[in-house]
């Protein structure tokens, strides 16, 4: 083999190598960080304006609109839930370190399947349908969450201050079957979780 | 002396022995009562084939499926879960009748995924084909034109060469 035949070998094998690890690149899908936005916005979709009159006391009967959120980036079709809680004061928020929920009541709890990229959004309206106050104790006994009265235990606060709603991200786990708190990125958990105070003292 | 000594000891144990026993019994009920909170959060009344049609649509995704082709079966998804919300506040005949929706609809699901599987992943294997056989084209033009460049920039310095002319200074 002559020398000029020789180095078109040799170029060409190199061109080969360039060629085929560009189609290699641009066949093979990038790994990308898995995770889920979650967010709440107030009555004008914005991050403001989240009580009537921007009055954190909120009266019986006074609808608060609120916009919830999830956006997937888990790069695949997920079963996420949005669980609502109302917890107080006392009740322990969810824990960041150990991946736990909130041990607040559950209030109501809403699902939907989403596709990667996509966010998924709806208007959460509510209102305190039914309280109580006695010896300085406000219960609140029932919610009215989108037309769909909601009974409630155990959500309780001092002369009604400090309440707050616990909006906790589930996603669905295909191994066993369940919704679980938070998802999993690899190996490690992850957790997403909201929470938005206000005082209910003008019930009674 | 040490009879009584013993009996001394003992009866300073019997109070500890309890609040040991105590103890362990309460940090044993809060934890089995913790376990039981947990839980009860996470029974949920979703039928079985909610899973299976999502695994055989993140397999369909898998295989290459695009967002566009794979909406529809998230659309029929949501249908079905909306089905699965109705039947929970349902009485038992109408509870039956949506089941049996649900389990329709999660099996047309079941059955598109898996033919949008196999179309995609064939379209995936072609193109995946095409792109490395494009690389090995692309590799053999750009020698081609490696060696028509340097063969034209050979004649063209011989050209040059013969072009030269001895001047005197």
């Amino acid at each position: 083999m002559s020398l000029q035949k020789r180095t078109l070998v040799i170029v060409f094998i190199t061109f080969l190598i360039v060629f085929e690890m560009a189609a290699y690149v641009a066949t093979t899908p990038r790994p990308r960080e898995q995770f889920y936005q979650l967010y709440v916005l107030g009555a004008n979709h914005m991050a403001a304006d989240y009580y009537p009159n921007d009055d954190p006391n909120i009266r019986m009967g006074d609808a608060v609109r609120w916009y919830v959120g999830v956006t997937n980036f888990m790069g695949s079709v997920q079963l996420v839930e949005i669980r609502v809680k109302l917890g107080n004061q006392t009740i322990q928020p969810p824990d960041d370190q150990h991946a736990f929920p909130s041990q607040a009541p559950l209030v109501t709890a809403f699902h939907r399947f989403i596709q990667g990229n996509e966010t998924w959004e709806f208007p959460f309206i509510w209102q305190i349908s039914n309280a109580t106050s006695s010896g300085g104790i406000v219960r609140i006994l029932g919610l009215q969450i989108s037309n769909q009265t909601i009974q409630l235990l155990n959500s309780s606060a001092h002369n009604g201050y400090n309440f707050r709603l616990i909006i906790e991200l589930w996603t669905w786990n295909v191994d066993s079957s369940s919704f679980e708190f938070g998802w999993f990125a690899g190996t490690e958990h992850r957790i997403a979780w909201l929470q938005v105070w206000f005082n209910a003292t003008a019930v009674h | 002396m040490w009879s009584w000594q013993k009996r001394l000891n003992e009866r300073h144990m019997a109070p500890i022995r309890r609040l040991v026993i105590v103890l362990s019994t309460t940090i044993l009920f809060l934890l089995v009562l913790r376990a039981t909170i947990v839980s009860s959060q996470t029974a949920d009344q979703l039928q079985p084939g909610f899973g299976q049609a999502l695994s055989s649509v993140r397999s369909a995704q898998t295989a290459g499926a695009t967002p566009n082709e794979i909406a529809p079966l998230v659309s029929l998804l949501n249908k079905a879960l909306k089905l699965n919300d109705q039947a929970a506040n349902a009485d038992s005949q109408m509870r039956s009748q949506l089941q049996t929706q649900i389990s329709q609809q999660l099996a047309s699901v079941e059955a598109q995924a898996g033919q949008l599987e196999s179309i995609a992943s064939q379209r995936t294997f072609t193109s995946n084909v095409i792109a490395y056989l494009s690389g090995g084209v692309g590799a053999l033009i750009a020698t081609l034109a490696y060696a028509y460049g340097t063969s034209f920039w050979r004649k063209y310095r011989v050209k040059r060469t013969f072009q030269m002319k001895i001047s005197t200074k």
